[in-house]
C-alpha cells in the first residue's frame, strides 16, 4: 500500500533532508512544482527530473518505490497526450511534466511525515479542514490494518486459490462492507475520546524543529535557483533553446556522479 | 479506472485557479451551511469516511488496473456539506502519495465533490421512488449516474482548456501572453525543437477523441463501482439501515459496549 | 492493603467524589443495562475496582460517570455535577484511558497526542512541554516523543494512552481493562503509578476481569453480574469470602480464594483466606509451624 510505505520512509528516514525544516522543504517543493509548471522545454523538465532524481540517491532514499510511484500520474498524463496527438515531443512534454511533478512532491513526503506538511501551513486552513487532513491520517492506519485483517479472513473462509478476478473481488467487496461499518463506529467512539479530552475545534502539531538553519537557506536557495532558471528559459526560449542540451548534460552528468558513487558505497535500494 | 484523476501541467492555469476559487468558494459556503458544533462533531466521520475512500482508491479489486472510488458511498453517508470537505481532504492525500496533480487538487476536488453530492441527491430521489427495499439497485443506478455526469465535466474542463494548454497559457510569468501575440509561432512543439522560424503545427486536442476514450474506458468502471456500491449499501441496508435512510450524515450508533447488557 | 473500609458511603460525605445509584440505559438496538442493586461511590484517594463477567456493565457503568452515556433515571454525580450534562465543569479533574487505547490516540505524534489536553484547553505552549515531559517521564517513554502512534506496540501506545490521561495530574482516573495488553512488568508498574495516585488523593475507577491480582491495586471493589446487577460491594477479603454469591454471578474467584475455602472444607484448622502470594505464603508457613 502506497501510503504506507511513504509513511515509513518519511518517519523512519535519517537522510539530511529529513532533519531540515519541513517549512523549508515546504517552500522548495512550491518552487520546484512552480518551475515545472512554467516549462514548455521538455529538456528544461527532465533537467529538473534528474537533478530531483540526484538528490534521492544522493540522500540514500529508497529510490526504486519512489521511481515507481512517480510514474503513476504518467499514465493518467499518457492519456491526455494521446488524445492532443501531434508527436512524440509534445506527448513526452506532457508526461514528463506528470512525473515530474510527482517526483518533487514524493521527494517530500519521502523526507517528511505527513503532519509535519501541516504544520507550517496549519493556521491558514480553515480548522475544520486541518483537523479533518490529520484525523484521517490517524483514521487510515487503523482502517487499514483492519481492512488486511478482514481480508485475510475473508480469504481464509472462501479459501482463494490463485487468482480469480470475481472471486477476489467479491471479497474485497465483503471486506469493504465490514470495513465501513467499523469506521462509522470507529467515528463515533473518536467523537467520544476527543469529547473527553477536551476536543475545542483545533488539533495542533508541533513543528519539527530544524537541525540546521544553513541547511534548510541551502534547500530554498537551491529550489529557487531551479524555479529561476526554468523561468528565465520561459521568458528568453528563443535565444535559450538552442543550448537546452547544455543544463539537461550537466545534471546528467551528476546524476551519473551520484549513483556511482551510491554505488560505491554499497546500494541499498 | 471509473475517475481519472487530472495531473499536474496540462492544463491553463486560469483553469487551475479557477478550480481552486471554486472549491475555496464551496467549502466556505458548506462551513456556513453546517454550524461550527456540528462540524466539530463530525470531523471524526469525516476523518473516518476519507480514509475508507483511500482505502478503496489504493487498493486493487481486480488486480492490474481497477481500484473503488466508493465517492457515492460516502457521500450518501455524509451528505452535500461534509461530502465537500471529504473531497478535498481525500484529493490533498492523493496528491501527497504520489498520485499527482498538486496545483490541480481544486479541479479535482471539484470533479469528486460533484460525484459525492450528485450520488447522494440521486441515491435519496431513488430510494423514494423505489422504496427501501431496492436500496442497493439505487445506489447502482446513482452511482453510474453521478459518474457518468463527473466524467462529463471531466471532458468539458479538458475542452475548455483548449489545446496548447501545456503552451501558452500554462505559463504563469510570460510577459508575451500579454502582448496579444503569440510568439510561439506553432505552440509547444516549437520551442521544444527551437525553431523559431518554422514553427511546427499547433496541437490540436481532439476533445472527440479524448471523449471517446474517458467515456469508453470509463463506462467499465462505472459499471463495477455500481455493483459494488450496490453490494455494499444493500449490506448496510440490511444490517444497519439507520446509517442510509434517516439522512445524512450518518448517525452513528453507539452500539452495546463490549458483549454487554441483556436483549429485550 | 487488608484494611476493612467502614461502611461509612450510606450517607454523602466530603469525601466522595463519585455516586452512581441505579442508572439505567437503553441502547439503540433495544438493548438495556441497569446497573441497579448497590450504590457505586468512590472517596478520595481510594482505589476501586469493578468487577464483573463478560457483558455484565463495567464498561456502560464508566460511560456513565464519563457522561458519555446519559441516564434515564437514578443519579450520576461526579465531583458533585452530572457529567452528562455539566462535562465541560468537571472534565479537567478527569483522566481517562478506554479500552482500545489504539483509537485513544488521537494526534499524529505521541508528543502531540500528549499535550492534546492541555492545548485544548489552552494552556501556553512553554507549560504544555513541561507537562508533556512530566507525564512522559512519570512512565519512562520520553524516548517515544518524537514517534508516530501507528508504529508503537500494543504496550506502548497504552503508555502513551495513560501519559495523555495524567498530563492534566487529574483528581480521578477511569480507567476501563487498563491491564490488557501488558506484559508482567508493565503490569506491575501501572499497578505501582496506581498506588502513588491514590497515596497523593487521587482516587482510581478501573474495570478489570482479571480477578487474580484485584487484591495487589485495589482498595474497594464492586461486583456486576449479568445485566449490570450489581450485587457485592467490599474490600477483595471481604467480597471473595462470599464463594457463593460469586459463583451465582458467575465470577470465578481468585484462585487463592478458592484454594484456601477448598481446604477450609478439608480441614476446619485452615488459616483464613490470603489473597496475595506472600500473605498465602506466610498463612500456610504458620499453619504448618502451628501443626496443621
Amino acid at each position: 500500500m502506497d501510503i504506507s510505505l511513504v509513511d515509513r520512509a518519511a518517519t523512519t528516514g535519517v537522510s539530511a533532508l529529513h532533519r531540515t525544516a519541513p517549512a523549508a522543504k515546504l517552500a522548495a517543493t512550491a518552487l520546484v512544482l512552480g518551475a515545472v509548471i512554467v516549462s514548455t522545454n521538455v529538456l528544461v523538465v527532465a533537467t529538473i527530473a534528474m537533478g530531483l532524481f540526484s538528490v534521492v540517491l544522493g540522500q540514500r532514499l529508497k529510490w526504486l518505490p519512489l521511481l515507481v510511484l512517480s510514474l503513476y500520474p504518467g499514465i493518467f498524463a499518457a492519456l491526455y497526450a494521446f488524445a492532443a496527438w501531434t508527436g512524440g515531443l509534445w506527448a513526452s512534454l506532457i508526461v514528463f511534466k506528470a512525473v515530474t511533478s510527482a517526483l518533487a512532491v514524493l521527494l517530500l513526503m519521502f523526507t517528511t511525515p505527513y503532519p509535519q506538511v501541516f504544520a507550517p501551513i496549519q493556521r491558514l486552513m480553515p480548522a475544520v479542514i486541518g483537523d479533518s487532513l490529520l484525523m484521517t491520517y490517524r483514521s487510515l492506519f487503523l482502517l487499514l490494518e483492519k481492512f488486511s485483517h478482514t481480508l485475510t479472513a475473508a480469504r481464509l473462509r472462501a479459501g482463494v486459490v490463485g487468482v480469480n478476478p470475481i472471486k477476489s473481488a467479491a471479497t474485497v467487496t465483503r471486506s469493504l462492507g465490514g470495513v465501513l461499518l467499523y469506521s462509522i463506529d470507529l467515528s463515533q467512539r473518536t467523537h467520544d475520546i476527543m469529547h473527553l479530552r477536551g476536543y475545542d475545534g483545533r488539533l495542533v502539531v508541533s513543528p519539527m524543529p530544524s537541525a540546521s538553519v544553513g541547511v534548510d537557506r541551502f534547500v530554498v536557495v537551491l529550489a529557487a535557483a531551479v524555479a529561476a532558471f526554468a523561468l528565465a528559459w520561459r521568458i528568453w526560449f528563443p535565444v535559450l533553446n538552442p543550448y537546452a542540451w547544455l543544463p539537461l548534460a550537466a545534471s546528467a552528468a551528476v546524476l551519473v556522479i551520484v549513483a556511482a558513487a551510491r554505488l560505491l558505497k554499497g546500494d541499498s535500494a | 479506472m471509473s475517475h481519472i484523476h487530472i495531473p499536474d501541467g496540462i492544463l491553463p492555469l486560469w483553469l487551475v485557479a479557477l478550480g481552486w476559487v471554486i472549491i475555496v468558494g464551496w467549502i466556505a459556503l458548506a462551513t456556513k451551511m453546517a454550524s461550527a458544533e456540528e462540524l466539530r462533531r463530525r470531523v471524526p466521520l469525516v476523518g473516518a469516511m476519507a480514509a475508507l475512500m483511500l482505502v478503496g482508491m489504493t487498493t486493487e479489486i481486480i488486480p492490474i488496473a481497477y481500484h473503488v472510488n466508493l465517492t457515492v458511498l460516502a457521500g450518501i453517508l455524509l451528505g452535500p456539506w461534509l461530502s465537500v470537505i471529504t473531497a478535498l481532504v481525500v484529493n490533498v492525500m492523493l496528491a501527497l502519495v504520489g498520485h499527482g496533480g498538486t496545483t490541480v487538487i481544486g479541479l479535482n476536488s471539484v470533479v469528486i465533490a460533484l460525484e459525492m453530492v450528485v450520488g447522494w441527491a440521486l441515491f435519496g430521489q431513488l430510494v423514494r421512488l423505489l422504496g427501501r427495499r431496492r436500496a442497493g439497485m439505487s445506489a447502482a443506478i446513482a452511482t453510474v449516474l453521478a459518474l457518468a455526469l463527473s466524467t462529463t465535466l471531466l471532458v468539458a474542463i479538458v475542452a475548455a482548456g483548449g489545446a496548447p494548454a501545456t503552451g501558452r497559457e500554462s505559463g504563469a510569468f510570460d510577459p508575451t501572453t500579454l502582448s496579444f501575440h503569440n510568439p510561439f509561432g506553432g505552440g509547444v512543439v516549437a520551442n521544444v525543437i527551437a525553431t523559431k522560424e518554422q514553427p511546427a503545427a499547433v496541437p490540436v486536442l481532439s476533445v472527440t477523441r479524448f471523449a471517446t476514450m474517458v467515456y469508453a474506458l470509463g463506462s467499465i468502471g462505472w459499471l463495477l463501482e455500481a455493483l459494488i456500491i450496490a453490494q455494499i449499501v444493500g449490506f448496510i441496508a440490511r444490517v444497519r439501515p439507520g446509517l442510509v435512510f434517516e439522512g445524512a450524515p450518518a448517525q452513528p450508533v453507539r452500539a452495546p459496549l463490549g458483549d454487554e447488557g441483556v436483549h429485550h | 492493603m487488608s484494611q476493612v473500609h467502614p461502611h461509612i458511603h450510606r450517607e454523602p460525605s466530603a469525601d466522595e467524589v463519585v455516586r452512581v445509584s441505579c442508572v439505567r440505559h437503553r441502547y439503540e438496538d433495544g438493548t438495556e443495562v441497569a446497573l441497579c442493586g448497590l450504590d457505586v461511590v468512590a472517596l478520595k484517594g481510594q482505589r476501586i475496582a469493578v468487577l464483573g463477567p463478560n457483558g455484565s456493565g463495567k464498561t456502560t457503568l464508566l460511560y456513565h460517570l464519563l457522561g458519555l452515556l446519559r441516564s434515564e433515571e437514578g443519579e450520576v454525580r461526579v465531583f458533585g455535577a452530572d457529567p452528562a450534562r455539566e462535562w465541560k465543569s468537571v472534565r479537567k479533574r478527569i483522566g481517562v484511558v478506554l479500552q482500545n487505547v489504539d483509537e485513544q490516540i488521537l494526534a499524529p505524534s505521541v508528543l502531540d497526542d500528549v499535550a492534546f489536553s492541555p492545548r485544548q484547553y489552552g494552556v501556553p505552549e512553554p507549560e504544555v512541554r513541561t507537562m508533556v515531559s512530566a507525564a512522559l517521564q512519570r512512565l519512562g517513554i520520553e524516548h517515544l516523543a518524537l514517534r508516530v502512534p501507528h508504529n508503537l506496540s500494543g504496550g506502548e501506545k497504552r503508555k502513551v494512552a495513560l501519559a495523555g490521561a495524567l498530563v492534566m495530574d487529574p483528581e480521578l482516573l477511569v480507567l476501563d481493562e487498563p491491564f490488557e495488553g501488558l506484559d508482567p512488568a508493565s503490569r506491575d508498574e501501572l499497578i505501582e503509578l496506581i498506588g502513588e495516585h491514590a497515596h497523593k488523593g487521587g482516587t482510581v475507577i478501573m474495570s478489570t476481569h482479571d480477578i487474580d491480582t484485584v487484591p495487589e491495586f485495589a482498595d474497594y471493589c464492586y461486583v456486576l453480574s449479568g445485566g449490570g446487577a450489581i450485587v457485592l460491594e467490599g474490600t477483595p477479603h471481604e467480597v471473595f469470602a462470599q464463594v457463593g454469591t460469586l459463583a451465582a454471578g458467575n465470577i470465578r474467584p481468585p484462585l487463592l480464594a478458592e484454594m484456601f475455602t477448598r481446604l477450609k472444607g478439608l480441614d476446619a484448622s485452615a488459616p483464613e483466606p490470603a489473597l496475595t502470594v506472600d500473605a498465602a505464603a506466610e498463612a500456610l508457613a504458620r499453619w504448618k509451624r502451628e501443626g496443621c
